[in-house]
């Protein structure tokens, strides 16, 4: 059964009727492992919770049919938090205090993240979420959170070193949505080119559901950028500024954010030539090399996806980082032969280079980024093929 | 730059107008203001793009559908939003009904729809020189214009419906159907803004989002117009197009929509009957 | 709306809610710190939504407002967290005004869309003043001292907080200005004529709602530890009004069971998260189109009650020289040179007209005469364009409603304007408002005035239904009784104030001929006890019989002016009017 979209929704509907919202006996050693989701399924946010959950479910039957961790199924307690900040806080305090959940992935939007994660620290919660803004990871405040995407200095770092140094421009454009996470990039976006004494011709932030992006894209043209990043989720916005640039005939490349090259985008260009020319955050796990051939593990891991998991409609590693979040939890489960809340954290942290699929972890006591930095890489969008992309040019 | 700011705001313009004109249908109808017009607006680009994108319907089948849709919902709001309301004493209760009915289009919409901008056909396929997004609703415009002037002026049922928004208990005594008629009138107020919808699809995109946008921004013309008024409502939602699209190109950002609510509720207060408008009625 | 206030079911609701935290589950102190939260600002908004019945569909704004305000303060160390919770409650009090503004000068459906408008605007400047408001990245929310800080803690805070908004906003309701607020909503003419002034009003009570909806602000920025400006949504919005309109207007009980039901429901049918603003939209049609009274309603009792089916009005006109004595010494209202046209039509042309004080002056004539565009005038709802009208030397300002109920001039109307939710005494009780000497605030802690007002106009209002023999039917729902019983209320209602000057308009209308003649005993009663009485009938009898002097008007002029007998014989009188 091909999961897709509605499917999911309806799918994680029934999870939540089958797990009845009653209080879960404290049962920690035996019974189900209980995984929270906090998940923006619907609303302008959702591409990624979309992509995680496919990997979510997928390693949820993978485990279970091969006999659970240590005989224990894995059971996921999915909650739509609709990417607003207070339905998430409802359902995480929902989770801790009622379903009892082991530990929780998510949420996915760093607005929800910023309201959540004093929630969790308070019930020391073990916390992976992928969330990209810098302040959420801090092992002295929130010992119990792990990020296991990279921070957004991460991303802009690939980003301002591809511009600068690969498509050798000065001028700059920096662009992101109205939402926390844009809004925190953007800024960190242009303190940092600004630093490395790159000209930040114009910066702003547009409104998502904004219909019409062509006054900007003007503005942009006629303050002289040479190149346009992009920090921004929605894939609706970013289609929209690729179909103004070829309305306009300007040929400038576009930079920055993975969900360029989600497959969203390619549905709502008008043209697929609109996706030239366009460069974003990839990751050396979920890129073809020169023959065209994927990494090993993920090569293996996309051949066990093959017809059961859609992939042409997302991005591969929103896919594999939803999985690698529940193997996470499973593998601590099932090394220290405990579920309780330390056991599993004292493991996270123990974690040097852990093999996941979409990347190598390395967690200390002391630093909760687990993304290694050489595992960013830019990729081309439109060379995605099952979620997976080709890397750009003149990437070394 | 002047270019873009003319073409974009004329058609934009011309979306609010006539989105304005849904608002006086349906109040001319009824004496009630509905906040459903915006969101049979929205609905008119969401089924243009559902029957055409993905039911892949012809063009020729997939218009006069969306319209008749647009005018079934017109329909809908009138029976289930108008009728029960304005039969009691309590006036003020219309704009909890349709308030409601139209929260349940929306969200209706949201979820069965999808809550991003979902892309619009492209209709004609030609530009004559400027893209047919930007005429479209130009032509939508002059043609709703002409048609309803025609309505009013040669046609029995055009009288009629003139009839009715005159004095409801008159036309009623002369044995006039008011009730049909009255569904009618809002049957031809979904058809209006239904064509809002579908003509402006291509620059609006179908969108749960222009639902309120819709409603608020054509109502301003309405507001500023007086109550009623076509010519003022046409008018006003064009300048207001202007007016919105040069602040959005010359200045841009987010305070744009400040701007432009700020100084509609300054104008408002100090001519709360609009422009344009009829005095206040007697009261006692 | 009532003055006697059943306390029980508050009561069971406040301890239900208090022992909570004792089922140690930190997820329903969650959420019901939630609805505690959300009830303090719906509180504070039913007064505006559910009483005033403006309808404020925006007021997530005063709610975003105040979580901004009452974070930066703390964030940048100006001030603890108390004390800025206060300046929020100040900060949103003013900007309540200012969103409310508009109530006074557009009509209902205009100011929702401006409220609309505002909520809009808060969320984009919250979006784009990055330096003071962190822009999109938002702002964390402040935390409160020991032992407030624990989950218990907080939510005994926020339940504390919102028992004592219950309270002021119950203390309100059974006071004068509850009941001026739903005259405004149900009767704003009648409630002009008794000198309720809107601007006022609506004025203190937009600084009462935007307070206590700035302190729900603050108080859901520290719930949700980080605010940014996504969370202000407009589905919240919708939720606070919908609360009210489906609790019921002119009810506190209901709009608190309201707000309730809707922070709970989608909780406890979590896979209906994404269609909880389509049932509570949902929900709201329902309640408009087949319980518009709301939740309240179901719970009125009053509504249940049968009425004896024979009812007969019977006043007591020799009651009336207890409430209003004679003062030969006060001075005539005169009219002189009246004109008023609306447009190319001449209501008024030229009118002189003196209405002494103990003396009945009958205005009668055709249809479109001027009889009651006359009265209008008087009262001050229509503006001549030339003449005017004095009192004694003192001209009356032209246009100037509200100051007419103070002068001593009180009115009935060609139809009855009451409000149905309310009992007839209150609907009398209205009659008093200008006289109550408390103000706002110590209405709204209960304080001693308070109480002595209420006692005074009740023990007023009980004098009047006496007078005019509804005393029995004190108290029923004014939407029960008959039309008749309804014009008497009227007249209640005009005796509060003991005025100088009573104008009636049509007060015969749709009575029987026994109720005729027992409402003309009554009027010359008030005739002789010293008020002058402006009497505006079709009822030719009534007019000759009680009245000492008629004037007939025709086409807006005076056609005869004289004593009954004389106008009886008036040879174009008869032709032109009275026939025969």
């Amino acid at each position: 059964m091909l999961i897709t979209r509605r499917g999911a929704m309806l799918a994680s509907a029934a999870t939540l009727v089958g797990a009845a919202p009653l209080a879960r006996p404290a049962l920690a050693q035996s019974g189900p492992i209980l995984i929270g989701w906090l998940a923006a399924l619907t609303g302008p946010s959702s591409a990624p919770a979309i992509g995680f959950d496919r990997g979510v479910k997928f390693a949820v039957e993978e485990i279970n049919t091969a006999g659970g961790v240590k005989g224990r199924r894995i059971e996921i307690v999915t909650r739509d938090t609709q990417g607003d900040p207070t339905k998430a806080v409802n359902a995480a305090q929902d989770m801790i205090s009622r379903q009892k959940v082991n530990a929780i992935w998510g949420p996915t939007n760093s607005g929800e993240a910023l309201a959540t994660t004093a929630v969790m620290a308070r019930a020391k919660m073990p916390n992976i979420h992928p969330c990209v803004v810098d302040s959420l990871i801090d092992p002295a405040k929130y010992p119990n959170a792990f990020r296991v995407a990279p921070s957004n200095g991460q991303w802009d770092a690939a980003v301002r070193n591809y511009c600068e140094n690969v498509l050798k421009v000065k001028d700059v454009a920096v662009v992101g949505d109205t939402t926390g996470y844009g809004a925190s990039a953007v800024a960190a976006s242009v303190a940092a080119f600004r630093k490395e004494g790159a000209n930040v011709a114009y910066q702003t932030q547009i409104d998502a559901t904004q219909p019409d992006v062509t006054p900007d894209m003007l503005r942009m043209r006629n303050a002289g950028a040479k190149v346009i990043v992009v920090w921004s989720v929605s894939t609706g916005m970013e289609a929209r500024l690729m179909n103004v640039r070829a309305a306009l005939g300007w040929d400038v490349p576009i930079v920055g954010h993975p969900a360029l090259g989600s497959g969203d985008v390619r549905q709502l260009l008008e043209n697929e030539r609109n996706w030239e020319k366009v460069y974003m955050i990839g990751y050396a796990s979920c890129s073809y090399d020169a023959n065209g051939k994927l990494p090993p593990r993920t090569a293996a891991f996309v051949a066990r996806l093959a017809g059961k998991v859609a992939l042409d409609d997302t991005s591969l590693w929103w896919v594999a980082s939803g999985y690698d979040a529940v193997k996470l939890v499973a593998e601590a489960v099932d090394a220290t032969g405990s579920s309780a809340s330390d056991a599993i954290i004292g493991y996270w942290n123990s974690l040097r280079a852990y093999p996941g699929i979409f990347g190598a972890y390395t967690w200390t006591p002391e630093q909760h980024n687990g993304f290694p930095t050489s595992e960013v890489v830019m990729s081309q969008a439109n060379s995605q093929k099952d979620g997976a992309f080709k890397l750009a040019p003149g990437y070394a | 730059m002047l270019s873009s700011i003319l073409s974009t705001g004329f058609a934009i313009g011309a979306i609010y107008a006539l989105i304005a004109v849904t608002y006086n249908v349906m109040f001319s109808a009824s004496r009630v203001m509905s906040f459903t017009a915006g969101q049979v607006g929205m609905l008119g680009g969401v089924f243009g793009a559902w029957f055409i994108l993905r039911l892949h319907l012809p063009i020729v089948v997939g218009f006069p559908l969306t319209l008749l849709a647009c005018a079934g919902i017109g329909v809908l709001t009138e029976i289930v939003a108008v009728r029960p309301v304005i039969a009691g004493l309590e006036k003020h209760l219309y704009v909890l009904s349709t308030l409601a009915l139209a929260l349940m289009m929306q969200q209706f919409t949201a979820i069965e729809w999808s809550t991003e901008p979902q892309p619009f056909p492209r209709i004609v396929g030609r530009g004559f020189g400027l893209d047919e997004k930007f005429w479209l609703p130009l032509l939508a415009c002059a043609a709703v214009i002409l048609g309803l002037e025609l309505l009013y002026r040669r046609t029995l049922v055009g009288r009629a419906f003139l009839a009715i928004a005159e004095d409801n208990y008159a036309a009623s005594a002369l044995g006039l159907p008011v009730r049909d008629l009255r569904m009618a009138s809002f049957a031809l107020a979904g058809a209006i803004a239904g064509l809002a919808g579908f003509a402006g699809g291509e620059l609006l995109l179908a969108s749960i989002a222009n639902g309120p946008m819709l409603n608020f921004y054509g109502f301003v013309p309405v507001a500023l117009g007086g109550l009623g008024n076509n010519r003022g409502a046409i008018a006003g939602g064009l300048l207001l197009g202007l007016f919105q699209q040069a602040a959005n190109f010359l200045v841009g950002g987010v305070l744009v929509s400040v701007a432009v609510f700020s100084a509609f509720i300054v104008v408002l207060m100090a001519a709360p009957q609009g422009l344009f408008g009829a005095p206040p009625t007697r009261r006692v | 709306m009532r003055s006697r206030v059943a306390a029980l079911p508050y009561v069971l609701i406040f301890a239900a809610a208090a022992a909570i935290p004792l089922a140690g589950d930190d997820y329903l102190v969650v959420i019901a710190t939630r609805a505690a939260v959300y009830w303090v600002l719906v509180s504070g908004l039913n007064l505006v939504v559910g009483f005033a019945g403006q309808l404020a569909i925006g007021w997530v704004s005063l709610l975003t407002i105040g979580a901004y305000t009452t974070s930066i303060i703390v964030a940048r160390g100006w001030l603890g967290p108390l004390p800025a919770l206060a300046v929020a409650g100040v900060a949103g009090a003013l900007a309540g005004v200012l969103v409310g503004l508009p109530a006074l000068r557009l009509r209902t459906f205009y100011f929702a869309m401006t409220t609309l408008g505002f909520a809009t605007i808060v969320t984009q400047v919250a979006l784009a003043w990055t330096d003071v408001t962190g822009g999109g990245i938002g702002i964390a929310g402040p935390t409160l001292p020991a032992p407030l800080d624990s989950r218990t803690g907080f939510y005994l805070f926020c339940l504390a907080l919102a028992a004592l908004c219950t309270w002021m906003t119950l203390n309100i309701a059974a006071s004068r200005f509850g009941r001026a607020l739903v005259g405004l909503r149900d009767a704003e003419v009648a409630a002009e004529a008794m000198g309720i002034s809107k601007a006022h009003l609506l004025v203190t009570v937009f600084l009462f709602s935007g307070a206590t909806a700035a302190v729900a602000g603050g108080l859901f920025a520290t719930l949700q530890s980080y605010i940014t400006p996504d969370a202000f949504t407009f589905d919240l919005s919708v939720l606070f009004f919908i609360a009210i309109l489906i609790g019921g207007r002119g009810s506190v009980l209901g709009p608190l069971l309201g707000a309730i039901l809707l922070t709970a429901l989608p909780e406890f049918a979590a896979p209906l998260v994404a269609w909880s603003t389509f049932l509570y939209a949902a929900l709201l049609l329902v309640i408009v189109i087949a319980l518009p009274g709301g939740i309240a309603d179901l719970l009125d009792q009053r509504r249940r009650r049968k009425l004896p089916q024979d009812r007969l009005v019977v006043p007591r006109p020799d009651l009336v020289p207890s409430l209003i004595t004679r003062r030969p010494d006060r001075p005539a209202m005169i009219l002189s040179g009246v004109r008023l046209s609306f447009g190319a039509v001449r209501a008024i042309d030229g009118l002189d007209l003196v209405l002494r004080p103990g003396e009945a002056h009958g205005l009668i004539g055709p249809n479109g005469s001027g009889k009651t565009t006359t009265l209008n005038v008087i009262s001050g709802f229509s503006v001549p364009q030339e003449g005017e009208v004095r009192i004694g030397d003192a001209p009356l300002r032209s246009g100037a409603t509200q100051i007419r109920a103070g002068l001593g001039i009180a009115r009935t109307f060609q139809t009855p304007r009451a409000i149905g939710e309310a009992s007839l005494r209150e609907n009398v009780m209205i009659g008093g408002s200008i006289e109550g000497h408390a103000s706002f605030a110590e209405c709204m802690l209960a304080l001693p005035r308070h109480r002595r007002d209420e006692a005074t106009l009740r023990a007023q209002a009980e004098r009047c239904l006496r007078i005019v023999g509804l005393e029995a039917l004190a108290d029923e729902r004014a939407d029960r009784l008959q039309h008749s019983e309804l014009r008497f209320m009227e007249v209640a209602r005009a005796l509060m104030l003991r005025p100088a000057f009573l104008l009636l308009d049509e007060p015969a209308a749709g009575l029987s001929a026994d109720e005729i003649t027992r409402l003309g005993a009554l009027i010359k009663a008030i005739r002789e006890a010293g008020c002058g009485v402006l009497l505006v009938e079709h009822h030719a009898d009534l007019i000759f019989d009680i009245c000492d002097r008629v004037t007939v008007l025709n086409l807006g002029r005076e056609l005869a002016a004289g004593t009954p007998s004389e106008i009886r014989a008036h040879r174009e009188v008869v032709s032109a009017y009275l026939g025969g």
